[in-house]
């Protein structure tokens, strides 16, 4: 039976085919349907459609006051757009109360339909019956998605009454260890240094507190912050762990600068910051304070993530420390990471938002660099319109990398004393980093990051770096994490070259190329 | 030598324990212990959390004075004390976020500007679709005999409405809850696409001798909306969904997500065929029934708060398969007060797998008609489950597994049944995805098996094992 059913519609097929049965012989039915003048005609219309956002003027942000057009394009609280109703299809509505016409021309009906389905569906309904139903429809999925008071919650509650509350950030007394004076605590058992077995950052001493730090002369403090709540693929909790037991990739003579930066910094393990694994809120207040705590005794925090929520404690500390709109932030990531307006007022997504709108940085002194996940064309424009400064992976395919580089280098040494880095090892490409929760292709090389991160280290007064979201578990090989000490160390390097006093441009030893003896290229001074 | 006559100290002075303790006590410190303190160190759920029991406190304080002793004994009575809520009523200082309170945060601030702030729990009516359909659940497959194109579990037809579900007089739906905040190591939530890619769900079962796919009326009824941030802003919408479900006439088939996974279906369960009136069979390595923890919500807790809920009587619990350091004493103390049935791999080393089994179905036979299974993949060893949230060494094998549930589900009146905690991107390998749609497979075969008649006990087919 089926068999001569499929004889059939292949016999009609090939007919059809040939020309046979050409039902509509006025279409050409080698265009494609997009290309057709009925989609390219609502194409058009879309593209003249006006941006709201192009109405605003960029207006300069002082530091500490909240940027004027932060929430121009927050969904909440951007304006919403009326709908202009067709006469054909307001002649089938007027049978309708007035609130119900109010209700579709102040453009709410867009949160459960797209218009131009809806205007098609009104005008193909027969009855005022079947209208009245398509509304209530309509209305009745707009109350239940908009906020009501009353009946959503404004707060996730918690069990205050737990004996427990704090055992998740509860700190061990010291006094239960043997006495000690205050400074960091080796762990090596060898006169060479080595063969403690245990695995610290860079194979750095331990330090809990700021009297150690301080008594120490401490210059970079390297803590873990194991929160992984926001991240896609979650397993970025068990970055620090991974990048401590690795042992590779963080130690040595960097050989573009021959600097050795374990050797020129004071550097210590200050262990892991606690985290509450089911509230992002409650573990970025620990983290916050931790880093504060880092910062405040002159100590170069370097944080170790953790998913990328942790960019606004972290900044927001150091603008604890160095004053509110003081300080610049590099922004390395594949994605924006400026979302708003949600449900959740952080994750892994929005915590520039969070820190310009609590005005800790200015837009101004923000620099992304590497984007090229699929955010919205509003992102940008909405990032364009408060003056961040953003420089895509399609600007090094126009640009080249090199220009790049140079121009981030220069922006960075602009607008403020003092920077911090924010290192998403998303903006490296899946080859070098596949253990990572949002991988995005088209990234950066390895040979284009360390330098860059250098760079900024040695020629920019950094104060301040994050490595996030390196997710071990979803690279079964050593590679996400070895890179992810590898752009730990450049930075370590570029603030021991900076230490040093080398802080010319693109600085590389005469020692590290054309065997450090002729001239060859004929560019030797 | 000096290495040995240290150690001959040390087992002396472990030897000695409280003795010792009492010496330094009656030397040095008796007169200034007030009675709080000496009734701190008196109760060991005290020292428990410093991994400290009596003696070796005995032995940090030695050799100290009083006043040192003093401190240390006050800094421990404290951190106990700071483990508490201390909540903040004055005001803020200012330029200080609400979000950043002087004292502890009662809790979790949300954002009620937030634009459609319930936009992914609101179900789209049928009215709404640009293009109508009848309904019904209706196949993603364009040819007779196809395995691959668009996944859905064991191949099974498309319902997006419990109105599909009516109509196609749906036997089991399967639906994925892809929520994943409570689980260790986090990938749960790539489990129902991950299970939906990979075969072995229905078709002819050797042991039965039966075809699930055939003898059943089978739906995929896609995932159900989570909130990635948050469990409690879930529980209520995959309780209803999941109830939703039961009442449209089927036998919900639920992959997760984690355990916290269990409190919405358990409690949808209760909900439609009343409470304390299902019985639930849960396989797992953790025991899931912590108190008191700050969260309301996860999955470490799940157990106790179906009890304490009153949704579920501990009698009508049974547990198979625990192991792991999670539980102490006091933990299985408290399930055996509340009746639990717990079947530990303890028991399994100690009685052998076969009448460790044999209780567990008398024991779910033993109760409430209506059975409920919540199948935690970490009670499977990590040789046959490496992809999951919360592994632990010494678990059952698939053999041991399959029987259990096949007959479960053929042997009691199974109304619902749950998968969870696969976590797919961990293990490199296909293992743990085939290995669950097997668990699935063997539960949807004893389904069939009731439905045919074959629910005799250790039923198999004469056609496959002879007599």
């Amino acid at each position: 039976m089926s068999l001569t059913r499929n004889t059939f519609a292949f016999a009609a097929g090939l007919l059809i085919a040939q020309g046979a049965f050409a039902a509509e012989p006025e279409v050409d039915r080698r265009m494609p349907n997009f290309l057709k003048a009925e989609a390219k005609e609502d194409a058009e219309k879309a593209k003249k459609r006006a941006d709201p956002l192009d109405a605003l003027e960029y207006t300069p942000s002082r530091a500490g006051d909240v940027p004027t057009h932060i929430d121009a394009a927050t969904p909440g609280l951007k304006p919403r757009q009326s709908l202009e109703i067709p006469d054909d299809v307001m002649a089938r509505l007027a049978f309708l109360p007035a609130e119900t016409l109010e209700f579709l021309k102040s453009g709410k009906a867009g949160t459960a339909v797209r218009p131009d389905v809806m205007f098609e569906k009104i005008l193909g309904f027969e009855t005022d019956e079947q209208i009245q139903a398509y509304m209530d429809a309509i209305q009745s999925v707009f109350a239940q998605i908009e906020f009501q008071e009353g009946r959503d919650k404004t707060a996730i509650a918690l069990n205050t009454a737990s004996p427990n509350f704090n055992n998740w950030r509860l700190l061990r007394p010291r006094d239960l260890d043997p006495a000690r004076v205050p400074g960091p605590i080796a762990l090596s058992r060898y006169v060479g240094g080595r063969g403690g077995g245990f695995s610290t950052f860079a194979g750095a001493p331990v330090a809990f507190n700021q009297a150690d730090l301080r008594a120490g002369d401490v210059e970079v403090a390297i803590m873990g912050a194991p929160l992984d709540m926001g991240s896609g693929w979650r397993d970025a909790r068990r970055g620090p762990l991974a990048m401590r037991v690795m042992g590779r990739g963080l130690g040595g003579t960097d050989v573009s600068t021959m600097v050795n930066p374990g050797r020129t910094l004071n550097i210590v393990d200050y262990g892991d910051a606690a985290i509450d694994q089911l509230s992002t809120e409650r573990s970025v207040q620990e983290v916050r304070r931790m880093v504060r705590e880092i910062a405040e005794t002159g100590t170069v925090p370097f944080i170790i993530g953790g998913d990328h929520s942790l960019e606004y404690p972290n900044v927001a500390a150091m603008a604890d420390v160095y004053g509110k709109g003081k300080i610049g932030v590099i922004h390395f990531d594949a994605h924006l990471d400026t979302g708003r307006g949600r449900v959740h007022l952080l994750d892994h997504g929005q915590p520039i938002y969070r820190l310009m709108k609590e005005a800790h940085v200015r837009p101004e002194d923000y620099i992304q660099v590497g984007l090229r996940a699929h955010y919205s064309k509003e992102y940008y424009a909405w990032q364009k319109l408060i003056g961040m400064r953003y420089h895509t992976m399609a600007e090094v395919e126009r640009r080249g990398w090199d220009a790049v580089l140079d121009r981030v280098v220069k922006e960075a040494r602009e607008n403020t004393e003092y920077l911090y880095i924010s290192f998403d090892v998303d903006v490296l490409d899946p080859a070098f980093e596949p253990g990572t929760g949002t991988p995005v292709s088209g990234g950066l090389s390895m040979r284009e990051a360390i330098p860059i991160v250098r760079r900024l280290c040695a020629e920019t007064n950094v104060v301040g770096f994050d490595l996030v979201e390196l997710a071990p578990e979803l690279d079964p090989t050593y590679r996400s994490t070895l890179n992810a000490n590898s752009i730990l160390f450049s930075c370590l390097t570029g603030m021991a070259m900076r230490k040093q006093g080398i802080t010319e441009t693109n600085f590389i030893s005469d020692l590290s190329s054309d065997h450090g003896q002729d001239n060859y290229y004929g560019d030797a001074p | 030598m000096r290495t040995f006559t240290q150690a001959a100290c040390l087992s002396l002075s472990l030897a000695l324990g409280a003795g010792a303790f009492q010496t330094v006590m009656a030397q040095q410190i008796q007169p200034e212990l007030g009675p709080a303190q000496q009734a701190f160190i008196d109760d060991p759920a005290n020292l428990k959390p410093f991994g400290l029991t009596k003696e070796k406190l005995a032995k940090v304080l030695q050799g100290r004075d009083a006043a040192t002793i003093a401190t240390t004994l006050s800094a421990m009575m404290e951190t106990i004390e700071a483990a508490k809520y201390r909540g903040y009523d004055g005001p803020q200082p200012e330029g200080q976020s609400k979000l950043d309170p002087v004292g502890d945060m009662p809790e979790i601030a949300l954002n009620p500007q937030a634009g459609q702030f319930n936009r992914g729990l609101v179900l789209r009516p049928s009215i709404l679709d640009q293009y109508q359909r009848d309904p019904g659940p209706f196949s993603l497959k364009r040819y007779m005999y196809e395995t691959d194109g668009i996944p859905t579990f064991a191949n099974a037809p498309v319902a997006l409405r419990a109105e599909d579900l009516v109509a196609g007089e749906v036997d089991v739906a399967f639906v994925g809850v892809p929520l994943n905040m409570g689980s260790g190591w986090r990938d749960s939530h790539n489990a129902p696409r991950t299970l939906r890619a990979m075969y072995g769900i229905g078709g002819f079962d050797v042991y039965a001798g039966v075809d699930p796919s055939l003898e059943l009326s089978l739906a995929d009824y896609g995932n159900i909306s989570v909130d990635r941030l948050s469990i409690e802003l879930g529980v209520t919408h995959v309780r209803e969904m999941v109830g939703g479900m039961v009442e449209a006439g089927v036998i919900p088939f639920i992959i997760g997500g984690d355990h916290s996974v269990m409190f919405p279906t358990v409690a949808a369960m209760a909900d439609q065929f009343g409470a304390k009136n299902v019985g639930v069979v849960h396989l797992d390595a953790h025991y899931n029934a912590a108190r008191d923890l700050a969260h309301f919500q996860s999955d470490t807790q799940v157990v106790s708060r179906l009890i304490q809920d009153g949704l579920i009587e501990g009698k009508n619990l049974v547990q198979v398969g625990l192991r792991g350091p999670e539980m102490d004493e006091e933990a299985l103390e408290w399930m055996r007060s509340q009746g639990l049935r717990y079947h530990t791999m303890a028991e399994v080393e100690a009685k052998g797998w076969d009448k460790v089994m044999r209780a567990a179905i008398d024991e779910a036979k033993d109760g409430p008609e209506n059975i409920f299974i919540s199948f935690d993949i970490s009670v499977l060893d990590p040789a046959y489950a490496r992809g999951a949230g919360r592994p632990v060494a010494g678990g059952l094998t698939m053999r041991e597994a399959m029987p259990l549930v096949r007959r479960l589900c053929a042997e009691t009146k199974v109304v619902g049944f749950e998968l969870l905690d696969v976590s797919p991107f961990l293990d490199l390998s296909y293992a743990t995805s085939l290995n669950a749609n097997a668990i699935l497979h063997s539960c949807l075969t004893g389904v069939a098996m009731r439905k045919k008649g074959l629910d005799k006990k250790a039923y198999l087919s004469p056609l496959t094992v002879s007599d």
